[in-house]
């Protein structure tokens, strides 16, 4: 399905339809989608086929064909107003039947694309049954400043400016050698406590504070896919963890319910 | 930053959003496809535009 050459800088005309996710066909409760706005503002609305119905919305593709998308996605404020729709609908589902999440910015030219796209993917079946009943939640583990901070041993005070620079210099060192073993260590064990009890576990590249946005050191960023009635146990272990290793400098953060975005691509 | 202003918070949120609406999720070759060279772009302007929120967030919180 190539798109015919047009000269750069032309929009596109016509639509599209913007798929959000698959949900299984026949569980779909009447309204689902009342009063939730798709991206672009569009209706939200099902095409079946078989099995599997796939969430979507007309879309012009003066916004959100290849070149237009690719331009759009470099403006926050659309790049927001896009994201968090493509969120809210997801959830809308969620809250009433698994659903299968797909990446932001997977549109087709006919509703004709989208039904050979479900009837072609059996893995989507597969991973509809993966996620039933369960939800991702998200898990932070942060490393306090304060944590690791050395007290000055009083013995600087008899050195010489030159000694006392070097061995300040030598204890910083050995300190950012401290910190990061322990944020591997309490990585390690966090991630194993949680995952002990989920169905599915992975942690992710952890973020500089930069993009978190926090002065505290990330160590855990990871994701966790849980039974819906494992979800206390879930919360309590996390707890016991925010007791454990608190008390030492650790601060986590819990996200979700979110649609199992980490868990729909190819199991290994 | 646990004094973080609520429009630094709303970003991270966004950030949170982004990290999976745009990382994860099934990927299939629709018509339009995002590249993974637009994702990137997306992240370099974020990243930008984090940069500069609390570089502001200094600059307003830094005593004069």
């Amino acid at each position: 399905m190539t798109a015919p050459a047009r000269p750069p800088g032309q929009a596109e005309s016509g639509s599209g339809w913007y798929v959000y996710g698959v949900v299984p066909a026949t569980e779909t409760p009447e309204g689902l989608f009342d009063g939730v706005d798709g991206v672009g503002g569009g209706t939200v609305r099902l095409i079946t086929a078989g099995q599997l119905a796939a969430i979507a919305t007309d879309v012009p593709l003066a916004e959100f064909g290849e070149a237009a998308i690719a331009e759009n996605l470099r403006d926050p404020a659309w790049l927001e107003r896009g994201v968090r729709a493509h969120e809210a609908v997801l959830q809308a589902a969620l809250a009433a039947l698994p659903v299968v999440p797909f990446r932001f910015g997977t549109i087709y030219r006919g509703e004709d694309h989208v039904r050979e796209m479900l009837s072609e993917q059996e893995r989507l079946t597969d991973a509809l049954d993966r996620v039933r009943g369960r939800v991702e939640l998200g898990v932070k583990g942060f490393l306090s400043p304060v944590a690791l901070e050395s007290e000055p041993s009083g013995e600087e005070d008899a050195m010489s400016a030159g000694r006392r620079y070097l061995v300040e210099k030598q204890r910083d060192r050995q300190l950012a050698d401290e910190r990061e073993a322990l944020k591997a260590r309490w990585a390690e064990e966090s991630h194993r406590r949680l995952a002990a009890v989920a169905e599915g576990a992975t942690a992710n590249p952890v973020q500089s504070r930069e993009i978190s946005g926090r002065d505290e050191e990330m160590f855990l960023n990871g994701a966790y896919l849980v039974a819906t009635e494992r979800e206390p146990q879930f919360r309590a272990v996390l707890a016991e963890l925010g007791r454990e290793l608190g008390a030492s400098g650790a601060l986590y953060e819990l996200t979700g319910p979110w649609p199992p975005y980490n868990f729909v691509e190819d199991p290994a | 930053m646990n004094g973080a202003s609520p429009a630094a918070q709303q970003e991270v949120t966004l950030l949170e959003l982004v990290d999976r609406v745009l990382n994860k999720g099934v990927v299939l070759t629709g018509d339009v496809t995002l590249s993974v060279a637009d994702v990137d772009l997306v992240y370099v302007g974020l990243r930008v535009l984090l940069a500069s929120v609390g570089t502001l967030e200094q600059l307003e919180s830094s005593p004069q």
